[in-house]
């Protein structure tokens, strides 16, 4: 008998196309969007740089020098126009993300070893961090022009000096066995969870149209145990989460790093994989029969599951990688 | 010589909190025969039928399903019975097949003859150019006989049919008044059917209980009731009139008769039709129910 009903579960699924589009596109369109987008927030590489405009109303060699050394860095693309250029909304019109201005002054200041101000203006939505990064980038290599101006004058011979930033390196430090940290390594594990928790929708479907044609009043007055029928909606449903594990962790190892992403990297105990799966899929399909308990209609189902789905996920960690969290 | 019983129903009570559904009710209904369950809505009828079907539980009083008792053989009665909703309560998304191949299983039928039974079922309700086709895609009528060939799968000796033609065309609803006509004559299955139809009511049933005010109100055979206040209407070209045959058929005749002789053409003659409405009206006392 147990057979049959989860051949009619499992025939119900496959024939319900918003329920499989839930199930296996939507995790993986998430992983694919979300491991692409936060690929720079989990990577040391930089693929794309800030832009920089920097403009001044002098034309000497220490600003040509100045704009060189702005320019050898790794996180902003530092462009140089000699024109006097002091309309601030350039940023707008010509889409950089920050403006600098150096004044008539500099070389006076430089050359006299006196204060200067080089004013830096971003838009609003520039990072606290990307604007005391090219704050220390400017006037660290204003300093730099400072102090090797001091040594001209002292008649320092300055080819061999070193710069000393060159010489401050930095490691990262993984825990032993320890996989590296990638923007994959977050959003498949996060992403499947959520979908797991999604397979609420074919179950209060198929549990309130049950309940609703009074197919639920006929099987009850039939001769039979209601535990190979509880059991008909939950073996089946565990069946197609574990698919799901299986489906999400081959886009994560063979589609990503077609797509340009990492692959994502499995080196832990694979029976500790199935156990963690096992009770995330217990906990989605209890999850949903209670839901589909107690709504009336699907749409209630689909409205209130849905948005559960989508807080549990925000305060657990899917949404917003734990590390992240306050 | 008197029939078997197949439900005898004694002192039974039902209420919903203070509200009362069934009070006292007694209702005997005898193996083989194709008993009408009457009322209006809110009378209890799919009360009744769903603590037959033990979808509901009864505050008291005794039932006897083929001669056992209703609590303790609760299997063997589930086993030996059949309800079919008033709902299409199966699968729309699966074929006619896959949806009886479940309740096949369902009713614990070996595996072996499980194609055997389903081929019978869609036999019976003529549905074998629809086997596998998806249940979605029927139109009423034949979402109804689907609902019916599951009901039969299991051979049942008691068939419950709640208000089974609901919502479907009348070339329908003559299908599937023949098909339950002919599975209790094919089975002698015992049907017990509720209708709000007084036509499908007198086509196919040999006793006929009026349930209301949470009792039954009037029960007795077809003939019976119809005799009681039997009338016949004939209608013609310009004219229609209406002769009541309680005390006989004589005025019938000659009636008949003379519209022979005069060469009137006769457009439709009605039996019964009306008069079992009107008495179930009369004995409703016609009050519009919720």
């Amino acid at each position: 008998m147990f057979k049959y009903i989860l051949k009619k579960e499992l025939l119900l699924v496959s024939r319900n196309l918003h329920a499989l589009l839930v199930l296996f596109v939507m995790p993986s369109a998430f992983i694919i969007i979300m491991s692409l987008a936060l690929q720079n927030t989990y990577s040391n590489k930089i693929d794309v740089k800030f832009k920089v405009l920097v403009t001044s109303d002098i034309k000497t060699k220490i600003v040509d020098d100045l704009i060189s050394k702005l320019q050898n860095n790794d996180f902003f693309e530092i462009r140089y126009i000699d024109d006097e250029i002091k309309d601030k909304n350039i940023l707008y019109k010509k889409g950089y993300d920050h403006f600098i201005f150096i004044p008539s002054s500099y070389l006076k200041s430089i050359q006299q070893n006196k204060d200067t101000q080089i004013d830096i203006y971003s838009k609003p939505e520039s990072s606290i961090q990307n604007i005391n990064l090219l704050k220390n980038l400017v006037s660290s290599n204003i300093s730099k022009q400072i102090i090797n101006n001091l040594l001209i004058q002292l008649d320092v011979d300055t080819k061999n000096t070193k710069d000393f930033t060159k010489s401050v390196l930095h490691h990262y430090i993984s825990k032993e066995n320890s996989m590296k940290v990638t923007s994959v390594q977050q959003s498949v594990p996060a992403w499947l969870i959520f979908s797991m928790f999604f397979i609420l929708i074919p179950i209060s479907n198929t549990f309130i149209n049950e309940k609703n044609l009074g197919t639920l009043n006929r099987i009850k007055s039939i001769n039979v145990s209601m535990l190979p029928i509880l059991l008909g909606k939950v073996v089946p449903y565990y069946i197609i989460n574990l698919i799901q594990v299986g489906f999400m962790i081959l886009v994560g190892i063979y589609v990503m790093p077609q797509l340009g992403a990492d692959a994502l990297q499995i080196n832990g105990n694979l029976g500790m994989i199935f156990i963690i799966a096992s009770c995330v899929s217990f906990a989605a399909i209890s999850f949903a029969l209670v839901i589909a308990n107690i709504a009336k209609q699907t749409e209630d189902a689909t409205s209130i599951g849905g948005i559960s789905n989508i807080l549990l996920a925000a305060i657990g960690g899917i949404m917003v990688p734990k590390f992240i969290m306050p | 010589m008197s029939k078997v019983m197949a439900i005898k129903i004694q002192s039974l009570n039902k209420s919903y909190q203070t509200h009362v559904v069934l009070k006292d009710l007694n209702l005997n209904i005898k193996k083989g025969e194709i008993f009408g369950l009457l009322g209006p809505n809110g009378a209890g009828k799919t009360t009744l039928i769903s603590i037959l079907n033990y979808l509901e539980t009864k505050d008291s009083g005794e039932i006897t399903i083929l001669g056992k008792n209703y609590e303790k053989y609760k299997k063997h009665i589930q086993s030996h019975s059949s309800y079919i909703p008033q709902s299409y309560a199966f699968y729309p998304e699966l074929t006619t097949y896959e949806n009886l191949e479940f309740f096949a299983a369902l009713y614990k039928i070996n595996p072996i003859n499980i194609k055997e039974k389903i081929m019978t079922a869609v036999k019976m309700t003529a549905l074998e150019k629809y086997i596998n086709r998806k249940a979605k895609d029927f139109s009423g009528g034949l979402k109804r006989r689907l609902n019916i060939a599951i009901g039969l799968l299991n051979d049942p000796e008691i068939l419950y049919l709640d208000e089974p033609t609901v919502g479907i065309d009348p070339q329908s609803r003559k299908y599937i008044l023949d098909i339950i006509k002919n599975i209790n004559k094919t089975q002698n299955t015992t049907i017990i059917y509720t209708s709000h139809y007084m036509d499908e009511i007198e086509y196919l049933c040999d006793e006929i209980a009026i349930l209301d005010n949470n009792r039954i109100v009037k029960k007795d055979t077809k003939q019976n009731l119809i005799s009681e206040n039997t009338s016949v209407k004939i209608k013609l070209e310009n004219e229609e009139f209406t002769i009541n045959t309680k005390d006989g058929y004589k005025e019938l005749t000659d009636k008949l008769s003379q519209l022979k002789e005069e060469n009137r053409k006769i457009l439709s003659i009605n039996y019964g039709n009306k008069t079992l409405e009107e008495m179930f009206l009369k004995i409703t006392k016609q009050d519009l129910r919720d």
